[in-house]
């Protein structure tokens, strides 16, 4: 996600005035593209995508399957599941991020998406961090005390890691229950859950 | 409330907010568990939660030794995730009472962050909202999962303790890594717990709380 473009949302619903409402809310925001099935979603799927909204129900490709396929491809978006009823089961245990039970009001959509695409937010800080961290430990293990406290890129990785680690307190606020917490473990990169 | 000082008697220990996430490290069999487990063993006799996540004791060792320490123990007030790597999922039988809550591996992060949510849910219904989580050990997790994965974790785990008022406590064994990995890994939390051994006695000390280290102090 460039800071320029706006985010890209996959809407997949075979019913199509449920799509056209749901496109609505969001085209304002994000740049949306629509698919009325399994199939066509993930043609429609690539890296420019950062949240899906995935109908469970639809003829075809079921949205689980579909949702099995795009975690298989290791593709970095977030995935909401629509559902057509309060889920009965275990939602901390399955590959999605978020789920909405229909009917959807539009501020709860466009909750969703905007709390999907933070944490998406703070995953790329964290890797940030993560480099630049270690690219610190790389120059202390190289360098003496002196020649750091000579070094201006030292000063200014220290200074970078100390914004980045305020920006990513800040940008927390994305991890609010128990679901956002294990969603963002799930998505941790190449975190690995088996 | 915090039991720190019961432990660890330097003045910054008094300033370390409920919520904060202290890495412990120090070489093998400095005793690095035996602190852990003496602040978790304070947080229990004064009515708070322990959640222990181990990737190397048993379940039964965990709930025997936390036993020993705090008469009368509250099992209820106590949740293990187990998640040594075994071939059979049985093993041990849950003690009665205490929450266990089993994890295929140490490097299934997602599992363990389910066993984590479970256990603050378990000790919530027995009215517990405030404690310590032990990790032991870190060093156990890098040899399954790289260090980038293990650092993300950490960073994402401690701002949920950090939401949850629970204070965290991840061993790292110095021994077992090169000093890039513990520099890197230890910049996931708020501070460290740094321990060794001088002439016999077992020492501690206390850093990122305040600017400047704490003297170097029994335990």
């Amino acid at each position: 996600m460039s800071e320029s473009d706006p985010p890209v949302v996959l809407i997949v619903e075979d019913e199509p005035d449920v799509a056209e409402t749901y496109r609505l809310w969001l085209v304002e925001d994000y740049e949306v593209r629509t698919a009325e099935n399994g199939d066509e979603g993930l043609d429609l799927l690539d890296e420019a995508v950062d949240v899906v909204l995935l109908d469970r129900m639809m003829p075809g490709l079921s949205g689980d399957e579909v949702l099995d396929r795009i975690r298989d491809e290791d593709l970095d978006c977030r995935i909401a599941m629509v559902t057509a009823v309060e889920p009965d089961f275990d939602i901390l245990e399955l590959g999605f991020d978020a789920y909405l039970s229909k009917p959807i009001k539009s501020d709860q959509l466009r909750e969703t998406v905007r709390n999907l695409l933070e944490r998406s937010e703070y995953d790329t800080l964290l890797q940030e961090y993560y480099a630049k961290v270690e690219k610190q430990a790389t120059l202390e293990a190289s360098k003496t005390r002196a020649e750091l406290s000579d070094s201006e890129e030292y000063r200014r990785l220290t200074d970078n890691i100390d914004e980045l680690r305020t920006e990513l307190s800040d940008t927390l606020g994305g991890i609010e229950d128990d679901e956002d917490f294990i969603a963002t473990i799930r998505g941790l990169g190449d975190v690995d859950g088996t | 409330m915090n039991d720190l000082p019961e432990v660890l008697d330097v003045e910054a220990a008094a300033a370390v907010d409920p919520g904060t996430s202290l890495l412990v490290s120090g070489p093998a069999m400095a005793g690095k568990s035996d602190v852990v487990r003496s602040i978790l063993a304070s947080g229990l006799r004064n009515g708070e939660g322990a959640v222990c996540v181990t990737t190397g004791g048993t379940t039964a060792d965990v709930i025997a030794d936390l036993e020993a320490r705090v008469d009368d123990l509250v099992e209820s007030h106590v949740a293990v995730v187990d998640c040594r790597e075994r071939d059979s999922p049985d093993g041990d039988a849950a003690p009665e009472g205490a929450h266990v809550h089993h994890v295929g591996a140490p490097s299934d992060l997602t599992g363990i962050g389910i066993g984590i949510t479970r256990s603050f849910e378990r000790l919530h219904q027995c009215g517990v909202d405030r404690g310590y989580l032990s990790l032991d050990s870190l060093s156990t997790m890098l040899t399954y999962t790289d260090r980038k994965a293990v650092f993300k974790f950490c960073h994402v785990l401690s701002s949920r303790l950090d939401q949850a008022e629970f204070l965290g406590l991840f061993s790292v064994d110095t021994s077992a890594h090169d000093d890039r990995t513990v520099q890197v890994i230890k910049q996931a939390f708020d501070g460290m717990i740094e321990i060794r051994e001088r002439d016999g006695d077992r020492e501690a000390r206390l850093r990122g709380v305040e600017p400047n280290p704490s003297d170097w102090v029994a335990v």
